[in-house]
C-alpha cells in the first residue's frame, strides 16, 4: 500500500524509515479461541505440513533461521505448558502451524516533538513509517481439522531482519508473549 | 445504464462525519435497476474460497468467519428467509472483509484547515470493511449488496469486542435487507 503526503499540515514531520526510533507501535499480543473447544482433550501435538505456509517475506525465507527459531521457540512453550509432542507415526491431537508477515505500516508519535526533533511553535506529531511483522501461531484440532486458537505478536521489525541475533531474540519473546494466552494443561 | 443507489445513514452517525468518531460506521446498501430480491426466501453460502483480509489476523481465520456467517444467519433467519443446500438456493450469499490502515488528517470540519488544536493533528487507523452479496443463483447477477465501514482500531486484538461489533455490523448492513 503506498501512502501519498500532501505536505498541507506544516507542522508534521514525515520520518520515512525510522524504525525502531521513533516510538514505534509497542509489542502487541493477543488470540482468537474456539468457545467450544474443550482444551482438557488436546495433550499431544505435532507441526502441520511445512510447506503449507510460506514465512511470509523472502527475507524469512532465505534460509532456515526463522523456520528453525519459530519452530524451537513454539515447542519449547507448548511443553512449558504441558503439551507433549506426539510419538513419530501417531496422531497428535492437535496441529500447529506458524507464519509470519511483515507489512509496511504508519505510526503517529508525539514524541517527535519533546525529543526536539523539530523544533518551533508548528511542531507537531509526527508520522512514521515502519515494517511491522506479524507472528502467527494457529492451533488446529486434528480430528475435524478446525481452527480451535490462533495467536499472534506484532512488533516493528526492520532491525531483527538485518541481524539474525536480533531475530532470534525477537521470535522468543514474541512466541513467549502469544503463547501465554493458549489454554494450557497445568 | 446507471445503477440506482440507495444511501442509508442513521442520522446519529451523519452527525459525526468529518470527525475521527473511532467508533462510527457507516452503513450503505446498493440494488441493481431492475433487481428484485424479495421474490426470493433461501439462501446458500457461496464456496468459501481463500480471500485476502490485508490483515494477517484475519486471513484463514474460520474462527472469525463463522462469528460473521452466523450473525448473518441470525439476521436473515429474523426475516424469514431460510438456509438451504446450494443446489435448492433461489440466492447464493458471499461475503468480504477487508482492513486497511487510514491516515486521517483530522482537519477540522468544514473549515478546510488543519485543526491545530492539541486534539488534531494525524491519526492512523485501522479502518474495516464488511460486504455482503446477494446474487440470484440462476443467473448469477447481483440482486443486493450492503456494506459497512469503520475503524476497527483495537478491536482484532480483543476477540469479545470484535464478535460485537461483527453482530453490529451485520444487524445494520442487513436492517434494510427486504
Amino acid at each position: 500500500m503506498r501512502w501519498t503526503w500532501t505536505g498541507r499540515w506544516t507542522g508534521v514531520v514525515l520520518v520515512v524509515s525510522m524504525v525502531g526510533l521513533g516510538g514505534c507501535a509497542a509489542r502487541r499480543v493477543s488470540a482468537h479461541v474456539d468457545p467450544r473447544a474443550d482444551f482438557t482433550q488436546f495433550e499431544t501435538f505435532d507441526w502441520g505440513p511445512a510447506d503449507a505456509l510460506p514465512a511470509g517475506d523472502p527475507r524469512l525465507d532465505a534460509d532456515g533461521f526463522f523456520q528453525d527459531h519459530m519452530q524451537g521457540a513454539v515447542e519449547r512453550q507448548m511443553l512449558l505448558k504441558g503439551y507433549q509432542r506426539a510419538a513419530v507415526g501417531a496422531t497428535p491431537d492437535v496441529r500447529i502451524h506458524f507464519h509470519a508477515v511483515i507489512r509496511e505500516r504508519l505510526d503517529v508519535d508525539a514524541l517527535d516533538a519533546r525529543r526536539g526533533v523539530c523544533s518551533g511553535h508548528d511542531c507537531g506529531p509526527g508520522v512514521t513509517q515502519f515494517e511491522e511483522g506479524t507472528l502467527l501461531v494457529d492451533v488446529m484440532d486434528s480430528r475435524t481439522n478446525r481452527l480451535v486458537w490462533r495467536g499472534w505478536a506484532q512488533d516493528s521489525v526492520g532491525d531483527a531482519l538485518e541481524n539474525h541475533d536480533t531475530l532470534a531474540r525477537r521470535i522468543e519473546q514474541g512466541v513467549q508473549g502469544l503463547m501465554k494466552a493458549l489454554p494450557g494443561r497445568k | 445504464m446507471r445503477p440506482r443507489i440507495v444511501v442509508i445513514r442513521s442520522l446519529a452517525f451523519a452527525a459525526l462525519l468529518g470527525t475521527v468518531a473511532c467508533a462510527s460506521m457507516h452503513v450503505q446498501t446498493y440494488v441493481p435497476r431492475g433487481a428484485n430480491v424479495r421474490q426470493y426466501h433461501t439462501y446458500a453460502w457461496a464456496p468459501a474460497g481463500a480471500f485476502e483480509t490485508g490483515d494477517p489476523r484475519l486471513d484463514n481465520n474460520t474462527l472469525f468467519i463463522e462469528r460473521l456467517q452466523s450473525a448473518v444467519e441470525r439476521q436473515l433467519a429474523r426475516k424469514g428467509w431460510a438456509p438451504v443446500q446450494a443446489k435448492e438456493a433461489d440466492v447464493v450469499v458471499h461475503f468480504h472483509a477487508r482492513v486497511d490502515q487510514r491516515l486521517d488528517l483530522a482537519e477540522k470540519p468544514g473549515s478546510g484547515r488543519p485543526a491545530e488544536d492539541s486534539r488534531g493533528g494525524p491519526q492512523v487507523y485501522d479502518a474495516g470493511t464488511l460486504l455482503l452479496d446477494f446474487v440470484e443463483a440462476r443467473s448469477n447477477t447481483l440482486l443486493w449488496r450492503g456494506w459497512a465501514e469503520g475503524s476497527v482500531d483495537g478491536v482484532i486484538d480483543n476477540q469479545a469486542w470484535m464478535n460485537e461489533r461483527i453482530d453490529a455490523a451485520v444487524e445494520r448492513i442487513l436492517a434494510a435487507f427486504p
